[in-house]
Order: structure tokens, then sequence, then C-alpha cells
């Protein structure tokens, strides 16, 4: 046998048990959940109906909800996006103790979502911390339960997702910073650029990559990846007003064992992701042109 | 050059420092619950512990076993690593270095899987696993947890691969030196920090993980910390300083390997973004 043959061979006996593997735990379950969503499904018998829990999916009005409660995650990714932003170009003027500041504001992200919702969920208790602050800063008024109370779940959510993604996001920042040359910056300096003024014409242009891998990132996690943080926090609650897609899935499947409405909705939700990974995809042969 | 000392430098000291302790504020709070009764905590959630008070520790390690579930997690996670390293690293390494045909087609198809969301393949696994009568058993979340990760590794680890000179791999194979002798010599040592930055990420982000434990592993005696502290002290208990002592146990691994080995996930991140 020839080398280059063997090469051949050798190539594909390598990569042979991953795609056997991915083939068994998620190609054939992607049929599986995609042919169950078009029946009444409780694990052992499953019975054709049709589309009827697409129909029933977009009818009862639920969906809509659900989706309202991923977009209202989905529109503040651009509040994270501009904090990281901020913090990196004040990390990256290296005043005394950055490194140390960079290394703290990683330790929220490197913890489970279980820890940060649980962690948070007793600071804005009833009785808890926040409150606490609040009173002692004579601010009763502004006293709430705020899990309890739709818009206030939002706030606390979005600042647990917050504290979590800063880490994140100063770190890719900054690695997107160390490809500006510091002559772009001296030569700003010399033609009269103020600071703001070098934020917005050197550094942002230079990060736009780096910004939309950023973007693209949490728009994915804020639909595939909010289970573990809705799980600790309202639970999906109160009612079903903080639930977004995946939370939802997760209830039907498990607690009331509704498989083949779950299977819909997973279905639905891959469908989502396929159409933001496809924009991404078209943006980004975009720009390296 | 810059002044070590000016009035905007010690502005932006004082930004980053204020953003400082709000990153910090809610684990000191974690810490210093740990030490009150839950009488002290309902009283005054926000002081500092008066007394140093260890019985939540004590209930923790006696009624709750957390060495148990420490070594449940442990188990899975070492478990998760063998597989997904065992399939990731042959398969990176033919994907940056051996010529065979489709090669770049199946790596695409490869990535591609990375963009499909996880739940979408819970339920058809969680039937297969009660099938095959793995539920509350390990092999379960080993299986799922190494399997799922294989397209990110291979494609971190590839992406690694490829900066490996080509002329040191050539000599080997023209000497006439088998697959094994070129892996275990050449490319294994060379890899050794990608392979560090993968695992420490598989490992913290599966020590994390609440779902994929949760659905597979039911009984409060296979389950893993995480899921332990969330559906037994988060679910059920108003005890807030025992919650929250349960929370620093489990955050104490992940915080450890960050602060012993964030060298390795700083680059892990800054692949990503930069590919």
């Amino acid at each position: 046998m020839n080398l280059a043959k063997r090469e051949h061979w050798l190539g594909c006996f390598s990569v042979l048990p991953a795609f056997v593997l991915l083939a068994i735990f998620m190609g054939y379950p992607i049929f599986n959940t995609f042919y169950h969503s078009f029946t009444n499904w409780d694990g052992l018998n499953a019975d054709w109906i049709g589309l009827e829990n697409y129909r029933d999916i977009f009818t009862d009005g639920q969906i809509w909800k659900l989706l309202r409660n991923n977009l209202i995650f989905l529109i503040s990714i651009p509040g994270i996006l501009f904090i990281s932003l901020i913090v990196t170009v004040l990390l990256y003027e290296e005043v005394a103790g950055w490194k140390f500041f960079r290394s703290v504001y990683y330790l929220p992200t490197i913890l489970s979502a279980v820890v940060v919702g649980f962690l948070m969920k007793t600071i804005f208790s009833q009785g808890g911390n926040f409150n606490v602050l609040l009173r002692s800063l004579g601010l009763e008024s502004l006293i709430v339960d705020w899990l309890n109370v739709v818009p206030t779940a939002f706030m606390v959510l979005i600042f647990c997702f917050y504290w979590q993604t800063l880490g994140q996001g100063t770190l890719i920042f900054l690695s997107g910073m160390s490809t500006i040359t510091t002559d772009m910056f001296e030569a700003a300096r010399i033609d009269g650029a103020g600071w703001w003024q070098r934020l917005w014409r050197i550094t942002i242009p230079s990060l736009v990559p780096t910004i939309f891998y950023f973007t693209i990132t949490n728009v994915i996690f804020v639909f595939v990846g909010l289970f573990g943080l809705i799980y600790s926090v309202t639970g999906g609650g109160p009612g079903y007003e903080t639930t977004p897609i995946d939370y939802m899935i997760y209830l039907k499947a498990f607690t009331t064992g509704e498989f083949g409405f779950a299977s819909a909705l997973s279905v639905v939700l891959f469908a989502i992701v396929i159409v933001i990974s496809w924009i991404q995809l078209r943006l980004s042969d975009k720009w390296s042109e | 050059m810059k002044p070590w000392f000016s009035l905007h430098r010690a502005l932006i000291f004082i930004i980053l420092l204020l953003v400082a302790c709000l990153s910090l504020y809610p684990l000191i709070y974690m810490a210093a619950s740990s030490l009150k009764t839950s009488m002290e905590f309902i009283e005054d959630p926000a002081g500092l512990p008066k007394t140093l008070y260890f019985d939540n520790f004590k209930a923790l390690f006696y009624r709750f076993d957390v060495l148990l579930l420490f070594g449940n997690t442990a188990v899975c996670v070492a478990g998760g690593l063998v597989i997904t390293l065992a399939v990731s690293i042959p398969a990176s390494f033919a994907f940056a270095k051996l010529r065979f045909r489709w090669r770049s087609a199946l790596y695409i198809i490869l990535i591609a899987t990375m963009t499909i969301p996880g739940i979408t393949f819970l339920i058809p696994n969680y039937l297969l696993m009660s099938k095959l009568g793995w539920i509350d058993h390990f092999i379960s979340v080993i299986v799922i947890w190494g399997v799922t990760s294989i397209p990110g590794n291979v494609f971190l680890l590839t992406s690694l691969m490829r900066g490996m000179p080509n002329e040191l791999l050539e000599a080997v194979k023209i000497d006439g030196g088998n697959y094994w002798h070129l892996m275990g010599r050449i490319v294994l040592p060379m890899s050794i920090p990608g392979i560090m930055t993968v695992g420490i990420f598989n490992a913290t982000g599966w020590w994390n993980d609440l779902l994929t434990p949760l659905i597979y592993l039911q009984s409060d005696a296979t389950k893993t910390m995480t899921v332990a502290v969330a559906t037994i002290l988060g679910r059920f208990s108003s005890d807030y300083p025992l919650l929250l002592t349960g929370l620093l146990l489990t955050s104490i691994p992940p915080i450890l390997i960050y602060i012993l080995l964030q060298g390795f996930i700083r680059k892990g991140l800054v692949i990503g973004a930069v590919k």
C-alpha cells in the first residue's frame, strides 16, 4: 500500500469514532425528535396527529409569551456589550492593579449558573440584602418582592446575566485590542484626537469582529443557555412570566410528560438557532470579503 | 510615556475598583453567610458573622454527604474527559495534518453540529438511556458529556494543531515511524497546552452543569454536587445559610481551577474569538 493511500485510511479511521458517536447520540435523536413532534407521545406510545402540536404552539398564545421572554434577554445584550467595552477600554489604560481587576471580573463567569442564581435569589428575596440596603438608605418606597413581580424578576435575571458575562466580555475584548498597535494610538494622539475620538475612531472599529463574536455567542446563549439560571432564580414564574423556550421544553417533557409537544417546541427552537447561525455566516462572509 | 499618576487615571482606578467590588461582593456575602445561624441571617442578612459558626458545614458533611457528591461529580467529569479526549485528539490531528478524501466536508459537518441546541436531543436520549437501564448510573452522564463536547473540542484542537511544523511530522513519516510512535512522541507532547485548555473548559463546564445530570441522575446517592444543591437545598429549604454554604462548596473547585490555571482559560477564550 502506498503512502498516500495509507494516509487516507489513517485519516478516515481517526475521525470515524467521532462520527459514530455523534450519529448515535446527536444525529439519531434529532430525527427522532423531529418525527415525534408530529405525534402525541408519552414516551411509550406515539399517535400520529400531524401538525396539531405546532398548531397548539402557535395558536394558544404561549409561544409569543415564551418568545417575548427570550427577546427581553436578547435586547439586554447591547447593555452588557457596552459595559464590557467601557470596562475593557479602562483596563487597557493599565492603571495600577489592572491585572488583578481583570482576574476578579472573570470570577463570576467561572461559577455555575446554579450558584449565581441561588445566590442572587437570596440577595433579592423579600428580607434579603438588597431590601435591607434600600431600607438603610431610606428608600423604603422602592422595596418590593423582587422575584414575584414581573418587571423586577426580569431585572434580577438580567443582572445575573450581566454579572456573569462581564468577565467573558472583558477578556475577549482585551485580546481583540491587543491587535491594535500603539503606533495607531500615538499617531492619533499627535493628530490631536481626544480620548472619546480615539475610542470611536480607532478602538471600536478595530474591535468589530470581536464585538460580532461576542454578540453572536450571547444571542445563541439567550436561546439555549438560560436553563440553569431560570431554574434557580424564578423557576419560570410567577406563572410562566419568565419562562423562555428551553425551560418550557424541560417543563413539558419532564414535569407533565408531554413529550410530543416538547418535541415540537424543540424543533421550533432548533429552527430559530439555525436562522441565527445562518445570519452569522452571511454577515461574517460579507466582512471577510 | 504615561505619567504614573494623574487625575483621570485615578478616576479610572476608582471605577475599576467599584466594578471589582460589585464582582466580589456576592462571593463575600456567600462566604460570610455560611458562618451564620439561620436566625442571625434573618435578623441581619448583610452584616458580618458575629461568631464563627461551623454547623452549616458540619450539616453538609454529615446530613448531605458532600464528599459523596463531590466524588460522584469527579467520577463523571473524569469519565467524560476520557471519552472526549480519546475521540477528539486523533480526529483533530487527522483534520489538521492528514490528507484524506472528504476531509473538509467532514470537518464542516462536525463543526455545524456545534450550533444544534442540546435540548433538541434531550428527550430521545433520555428514553434511550432508560431503555439501556443507564438512568441513575454515571455512565449515562459520562457518555452524554463526553459525546456532546466532541465538536467543540475538535474545533479548538484542530485550529491549534494546524500550527505544528509539517517538517517534523514528515520526517517521522519518511523514517517509517508508525502512527503510534508519531502520536506518542510528537503530537501529544506538542499538544499538551491545547489539551489542558479544552480539559479545563470541559471540566468546569460539566462541574457547573445542571440540565444533563438533573435528567439522568435522579436518586440522591448518585447526584452531582451542583444538582444536589439545586434540588435538595435550593428547592426545598428555606434555610438560606445552609443553602449558601452548599453554593460556596460547589464554587470552590471551579475557583481553584481558575486561580491555578487561568492562563489556559484566557488562551481558550481567545482562540474562539479570533478564529
